[in-house]
């Protein structure tokens, strides 16, 4: 059965990143994955890193890698703001690693609790997410 | 009376000059149409980002124990940050952020507040030390072409001074762009939150009329995912930094605006004065043939005379 649709709009500091009608909208939130169809209740949501999909229709979706960011929606519209988001095939695999090793050996080399070692804690997060999503894996 | 070779020498220095700001208004041009893109793809998620705040914000009900999300309870010592440019020749773009920075602080002087100078940019940077204000930040190098690590760093400096309790309010100075014609000093207020630009009116240019923006509904219906105070730990420091990162382009594209219009004036003036000079001259270059006629006519009238 088709979904009504309603429109999502993506927007990094660098512009733009997509804009059109979806069914539904799957991201996740600092509490859990999300779905979202039209008319739903206002919301303002965190994002974490995870594999943004976008279903033009049933079995018809455009994935983005998408980093940390937040989601808001209201009116019937969603408002995506991302740090960062690409498509899958622009990632890189080999650069992915190489950060994420850089946020591992931070974290080591950070304090207990300071703000660095969050920091490199939450890069850790967005580039395994990311390298998963390089790997074809979700 | 000026001999016509050295009104020909100031034409020539003068035609130099001319290539020269020519060139550099053609390179203030060509950066200044990236400068543009830049700014124009970061503001709208500039606007999201700031009404986000204002909406959870308003909605979290207690404020939570966070630092940066402390109101201290008097506003004695005062953060200005400056955005100037690294380089000059770029008409008053460097200066009337100067001058409303510095008028600025002698209000809070007198006020009795103290203030502690931050500065972005190379003339920033040495106007201040040589005017004797201490700087306890400087950040130059990058003000042709900001990037997001750069503001990243000022946001994390001021923040990092606003949660130690050595400021109790950071205000910013910076050109915003207009047009290449036009740039105005802005001022804005980043912390304490409470107090921020981002909670008072929007300013007219930022206002999208409801852009079909999901924003406006009532606050009671709208949920939240984590809770609002827990949004706002993260949102805020991303605040703050797009916050910086929008008035580092915004000042950038003013840069290189500024610095367009102030060369071709320049170019513009040096023509006006070739054309002057080229008259001096010709009329220099009569006065000689008029002299030498006036010589040979006389030298032969004494002959036959």
């Amino acid at each position: 059965m088709a979904h009504e649709k309603f429109p999502v709009e993506i927007l990094s500091p660098e512009g733009a990143v997509w804009s059109g009608e979806v069914e539904l909208l799957s991201t996740r939130t600092t509490t859990g994955s999300i779905g979202i169809l039209a008319n739903h209740t206002p919301l303002l949501a965190m994002l974490d890193p995870t594999e943004l999909r976008l279903y033009e229709s049933e079995n018809d979706y455009i994935k983005f890698a998408q980093a940390e960011g937040y989601l808001q929606v209201g009116g019937n519209r969603a408002l995506i703001l991302v740090e960062q988001a690409h498509p899958p095939e622009e990632l890189d695999a080999g650069d992915l690693r190489e950060k994420l090793q850089r946020a591992e050996s931070e974290i080591e080399s950070a304090d207990e609790d300071s703000e660095q070692g969050r920091m490199a804690a939450r890069d850790k997060d967005r580039w395994e997410t990311f390298l998963r999503i390089a790997e074809g894996g979700g | 009376m000026q001999t016509q070779r050295d009104v020909q020498n100031r034409i020539g220095s003068i035609k130099n000059v001319e290539k020269i700001t020519r060139a550099m208004e053609m390179v203030a041009a060509a950066r200044l149409r990236r400068a543009e893109q830049r700014i124009e793809a970061l503001r709208p998620y500039a606007g999201a980002i700031r009404r986000m705040t204002r909406q959870a914000a308003e909605a979290a009900e207690n404020v939570p124990s966070l630092p940066i999300l402390q109101e201290h309870d008097e506003q004695r010592r005062v953060g200005l940050l400056l955005v100037t440019g690294d380089r000059g020749l770029a008409g008053a773009f460097n200066s009337q952020i100067l001058r409303a920075g510095l008028r600025a602080a002698s209000e809070h002087e007198s006020d009795g507040r103290s203030v502690v100078y931050y500065a972005s940019g190379r003339r920033g940077v040495s106007s201040l030390t040589f005017r004797g204000k201490e700087l306890a930040g400087r950040y130059v190098g990058f003000t042709d072409r900001p990037g997001y690590a750069n503001a990243r760093e000022i946001a994390e400096d001021l923040m990092a001074t606003y949660v130690d309790d050595e400021v109790d309010v950071v205000e910013i100075f910076y050109n915003g762009y207009i047009s290449p014609l036009r740039q105005v000093v802005r001022r804005e207020t980043l912390l304490p939150l409470q107090r921020a630009s981002v909670m008072g009116e929007e300013d007219e240019e930022e206002e999208e009329p409801d852009r079909d923006e999901p924003a406006h509904t009532h606050r009671a219906l709208v949920e939240y995912e984590p809770e609002p105070e827990e949004i706002l730990q993260r949102l805020v420091p991303d605040y703050v930094e797009i916050s910086v990162y929008r008035a580092l382009l915004e000042s950038t594209a003013s840069e290189h605006g500024a610095r367009m219009t102030a060369m071709r004036n320049a170019s513009e003036n040096a023509g006006e004065l070739i054309e002057d000079l080229t008259l001096e001259m010709n009329r220099a270059r009569q006065a000689e043939i008029t002299q030498e006629i006036l010589e040979v006519v006389a030298g032969a009238e004494g002959l036959t005379g």
